[in-house]
């Protein structure tokens, strides 16, 4: 036997023990970088809404959770790629993801996105023109502000949420638009220099669970099991702890 | 933990003091500390092979075969010409994309590759890189692009060393083999150290270039932790903290060139014992 065999037939059987294993460990991919859906926290470890909820699931199903932390720019190619089973990280419901991934049924229902300014900036929204307007790069409120402010506006699309918190507060972008929960936790932990102003705008579906499209055992599961803790109240117990408000 | 200090020091601290202890060492930090590993394995085991494909590439430089001598130069010439940051994106995925491919013939249905039109080619062939493997390529590509400079430098090194050395070994009856190993190679060290101490300096400062590879080493960690925090759920709510973690791995990289510094002195100082100096 040649030594090329060899290693084909030890991958192979490395894909085929990872795949059996598959069945009772869900892996999920999250950003652990947008509190309080998800983060990381003191002890160095994934958490928040997401996490629990997560586990929450996978103990119904009688799965054992394991959190993977990915980029947010990477995290749908790699779900497709294999390097997890499902996606938990804020991701909107849109038809342009549902041309590549599917989704669970929504877990937590839209929340309008919101601007946030640093304390005392005046803008006009009728005829924003010349500012910076800041978004996460890949997401729904950079699609939105493609359409609606980049013809005369200067979009600026960041890697992680938390560097336009950076910017926005330091004066380098004049306006960020985030989902409105991201934005509610930042000012309410900015004392007092960050404020909403501006529109609500309403983008997006709510927020689902992503899996592969061909993974259709795994999507029914998990939707009889999202519809056991939004019956018994698990769910609404689980929003209250972490978000502000509730639509 | 926090609990064991003993009380003149806590007295001393303050409870200021005390949780800034607290926080610069609570779990997240820890794990920052803790990944200062990749980066010491990343720089320790690139640079063996380094060294590794320095040589083999100086072999072939120095090489009587043609073919052998085109491919070191190809090789020096090539690698040195590539950014480090190109070559550790490119490598691991070429890498990767080539096994997958190359299983791809063995294990997907005829049917399957003719349909495929996304990576990988079938679902049988997806290689998960962890970041194990990821070290491991990072590692490799390291010593692929830091070999190169080392071979230019040990093949000066080699040419360097008096032909009348080697010509007085000749004379004395040692087989060419032994000329090579025990009279040119013993010597090269002293021509190469310098060079190399500065292939080594490099080196090092590619190490911080892991988090292309999404390995979460001692940069991404100073990213995460510096970033704003206006969460008080995730931890201490701060503006923005990068400079700070950032300078702290200034002073890091700084002392570890200085570590290397000395190290190479007492090295320098080793291969040159009893060797004539011209001073």
């Amino acid at each position: 036997m040649s030594k090329k065999w060899l290693l084909a037939m030890t991958l192979g059987a490395a894909l085929v023990s990872g795949q059996a294993l598959a069945e009772d460990k869900l892996r999920v991919g999250t950003e652990g970088a947008y509190a309080p859906y998800n983060y990381v926290n003191d002890e160095g470890k994934l958490a928040g809404f997401e996490i629990d909820l997560g586990n929450e699931l996978c103990k119904r199903t009688n799965m054992t959770c394991e959190f993977i932390q990915n980029k947010w720019d990477s995290i749908i190619p790699n779900l497709l790629a294999g390097n997890y089973d499902a996606i938990m990280a804020g991701m909107s419901i849109t038809d342009e993801r549902k041309k590549s991934i599917t989704f669970s049924d929504e877990y937590k229902p839209v929340d309008p996105s919101l601007y946030l300014v640093k304390k005392g900036t005046q803008l006009d929204f009728d005829k924003l023109e010349g500012k910076s307007v800041g978004v996460q790069g890949a997401t729904i409120q950079d699609d939105f502000a493609k359409g609606k402010w980049a013809a005369k506006n200067t979009l600026k699309s960041y890697e992680k949420a938390d560097q336009s918190l950076a910017d926005v507060m330091a004066g380098t972008v004049d306006v960020v638009l985030a989902d409105g929960e991201f934005v509610r936790t930042a000012v309410a932990g900015s004392n007092g220099e960050l404020e909403v102003v501006g529109p609500q705008e309403m983008i997006g579906g709510g927020i689902g669970i992503g899996m592969r499209p061909d993974d259709t055992k795994l999507h029914e599961k998990i939707n009889a099991a999202l519809a056991e803790i939004k019956k018994d109240g698990t769910l609404e117990t689980l929003t209250k702890k972490y978000f502000t408000e509730q639509k | 933990m926090l609990e064991m200090l003993p009380h003149w020091l806590s007295d001393w601290l303050g409870p200021d003091g005390m949780a800034n202890l607290a926080y610069i060492t609570n779990g997240k930090h820890l794990s920052w500390y803790a990944s200062v590993r990749y980066t010491l394995i990343a720089a320790a085991f690139g640079a063996i092979l380094a060294v590794f494909f320095g040589l083999l590439g100086a072999a072939a430089k120095l090489s009587k075969f043609a073919p052998l001598r085109w491919l070191g130069d190809i090789y020096t010439t090539m690698v040195r010409g590539i950014p480090d940051v190109l070559f550790l994106l490119f490598f691991p995925l070429a890498f990767e994309q080539g096994v997958e491919y190359m299983m791809a013939q063995w294990y997907c249905k005829p049917d399957e590759l003719a349909a495929a039109t996304t990576w990988p080619l079938c679902a049988n062939v997806q290689w998960y890189l962890s970041t194990t493997e990821y070290m491991i390529l990072a590692c490799v590509s390291l010593g692929l692009v830091y070999g190169a400079f080392a071979a230019n430098v040990i093949y000066g090194a080699l040419t360097a060393v008096p032909k009348g050395q080697l010509e007085a070994a000749h004379a004395f009856g040692f087989p060419s083999r032994e000329v090579f190993w025990r009279f040119q190679v013993r010597q090269m060290w002293v021509y190469a150290l310098p060079g190399l101490s500065n292939v080594w300096l490099l080196l090092l400062k590619a190490t911080s270039l892991l988090s292309l590879l999404q390995i979460t080493d001692i940069v991404s960690w100073a990213d995460r932790l510096g970033a704003p925090n206006y969460s008080p759920v995730a931890g201490l709510v701060h503006g923005d903290w990068r400079w700070k973690y950032y300078l702290v791995l200034f002073i890091f990289y700084i002392l570890l060139t200085w570590l290397s510094e000395k190290f190479f002195a007492y090295l320098q100082a080793r291969a040159g014992r009893g060797m004539a100096r011209a001073n």
